[in-house]
């Protein structure tokens, strides 16, 4: 018996359907520590691997490069650099964005890695790679212990 | 014991945007029908085990790799799921034939993009959900910024990135089961709404839905069924660091490093010279620059070059995606990497018509995993 297909359009009926999933996320150690030093004191904090000589942002208690464990903490000034960026004009809808947000990394000084976030008080035709930032926070009654605990980073 | 391993079947099913009239196990059902018909096995007499290659979550659905293997002939056999590429599913294959472990092995993967309501999401959820995740960019954020990295790092411009559009979209014009063909110039490209600066609306692949299966042997069991074995010299893969924030935004080192490991087990000393042509891993225009680059099949830096002095042109030393690449054939989530293999194998097969490479030997077919990932794959092929 051969196999009849289907040939109008109309005659196809998708079922509409969704996966509620819902989870919680642990920090972990080394994100329990980032996230609580940045509410509290609006601090910044690293990990160095003293094999590599490498400082992790975000931190972590595990080198990537040598998989030593690593417990030697560190403060990271608030400023770096944007070490690339993009001007996004698509929200997460597929909508165009009627403000473009400036996506960028920021790498600080002698640190491997950095922290992904978006720049404020600068017009976009503005940046560059290379160009100095620095983080603004919130206002510390309004910080969560999140990644959106700074509110962007800002041209120096 | 060391053998060598040969693609004996290739079936697949056309590249479109929709498919309305199939659910996505019949397109399973169709390209694997293809693929035994092609290799002239019976997959319930001859094939030892098989080998899926795709994400859940794309067909959503949760751990829906248990129902894989009923529609491509494998219920009480041998089967394993990959949540990856394809082109890994045939390293799986190659090794499992080389080492003797089987002597005959189908790999599958497929893409019914065209179900899924919201890509992006999907995207985003990969992401980290602690540093990442909650800053809620739509998640090609990160296409946008390693663009801007590897044109500062390299000194290449938008328009040789374009250029790859244009390129690709008119290859693909010559394969039929192509989805996105089209003749278009550099200023189309360059015009094109800016999404993701320095990325725009043309330079991305958009979804295509379709589904390939491939049969596999060792040498003794190729020489019995085919006369057009096509061998697998080398296969290669790995992984960068996957966090945003350690992993390289300019280089594309997991295809420099996945390309090393294949050129060893090809044995290849020299790509340039040793590589005919090339299908690689174009979900965005810059990364078929990027790609090249990693892949030693054009010297650092000067890939942008090369496209803009048409070096990767069909009629060019090295064509570089003369299927259309995912920008003309559509981007087919983890196919992506086996649509590139599929084009190697007709090219090597003498069947691509009337985009027929001439005196063709040794080809290359790299993917990249897609967002956010930072992984792909390499496999070289001979028809020697
Ligand atoms: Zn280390």
């Amino acid at each position: 018996m051969p196999v009849d297909k289907v040939t109008q359009v109309a005659q196809t009926k998708p079922l509409h359907g969704e996966i509620p999933v819902y989870a919680q996320y642990t920090f972990g150690i080394a994100g329990e520590k980032f996230f609580r030093e940045l509410k509290d004191n609006g601090r910044l904090m690293g990990v160095k691997c003293p094999e590599c000589n490498l400082i992790y942002v975000p931190p972590r208690i595990y080198c990537e490069r040598c998989f030593s464990e690593l417990t030697e903490w560190l403060e990271i000034p608030n400023r770096g650099v944007v070490h690339t960026f993009t001007v996004s004009h698509i929200d997460l809808d597929g909508n165009r964005l009627k403000e473009p947000v400036i996506v960028a990394l920021v790498k600080f000084d002698g640190v491997y890695g950095g922290l992904v976030h978006r720049l404020g008080r600068v017009e976009a035709d503005k940046v560059s790679i290379g160009m100095p930032v620095e983080m603004v926070l919130k206002s510390k009654t309004k910080r969560v212990g999140s990644i959106l605990d700074i509110d962007y980073f800002k041209p120096v | 014991m060391q053998r060598r391993v040969a693609i004996i079947g290739i079936g697949y099913t056309p590249f479109r945007p929709i498919t309305p009239e199939l659910s996505f196990k019949e397109m399973m059902f169709e390209a694997a029908q293809r693929a035994y018909e092609d290799a002239g096995v019976c997959p319930r007499r001859d094939i030892d085990a098989f080998v899926t290659c795709e994400e859940d979550f794309t067909h959503g659905r949760s751990i829906f790799n248990i129902h894989m293997p009923d529609n491509i002939g494998a219920v009480l056999k041998r089967i394993h799921t990959l949540p990856a590429d394809g082109i890994y599913g045939l390293a799986d294959a190659y090794m499992l034939i080389n080492t003797g472990l089987v002597d005959v092995m189908a790999v599958e993967s497929h893409s019914k993009a065209s179900n899924m309501l919201t890509p992006n999401y999907l995207v985003a959820h990969a992401m980290d959900p602690v540093y990442n995740k909650p800053l809620a960019y739509n998640p090609y954020f990160i296409a946008g910024m390693e663009m801007n990295r590897f044109l500062c790092e390299t000194g290449t411009t938008e328009e040789q990135c374009a250029l790859v559009a244009v390129k690709n979209k008119a290859n693909a014009l010559l394969n039929p089961q192509a989805a996105y063909g089209d003749r278009i110039t550099l200023d189309d490209v360059l015009d094109s709404e800016m999404m993701f600066h320095p990325l725009s609306r043309l330079e991305m692949s958009a979804p295509a839905d379709g589904g390939i299966v491939m049969v596999l042997a060792c040498e003794e069991k190729a020489y019995a069924l085919s006369d057009r074995p096509v061998w697998v010299r080398g296969v290669g893969w790995c992984s960068d660091a996957p966090s945003l924030e350690t992993r390289d935004w300019g280089k594309a080192v997991y295809a420099q490093l996945a390309g090393d490991m294949a050129y060893r087990v090809a044995g290849i000393g020299n790509p340039r010279l040793e590589i005919d042509f090339a299908e690689v891993d174009d979900t965005f225009a810059y990364k078929e620059l990027q790609h090249l680059e990693a892949l030693r099949l054009c010297r650092p830096g000067e890939a942008g070059l090369m496209v803009e002095e048409g070096g990767t042109l069909r009629d060019s030393e090295l064509p570089v995606n003369v299927s259309g690449g995912s920008l003309g054939v559509g981007r087919l989530d983890e196919a992506t990497g086996l649509q590139k293999v599929l084009e190697v194998v007709i090219q090597l097969r003498g069947e691509a018509g009337s985009r027929q490479l001439d005196d063709v030997q040794v080809g290359l077919a790299q993917s990249w995993r897609g967002l956010p990932a930072n992984s792909g794959a390499v496999a070289i092929l001979s028809n020697e």
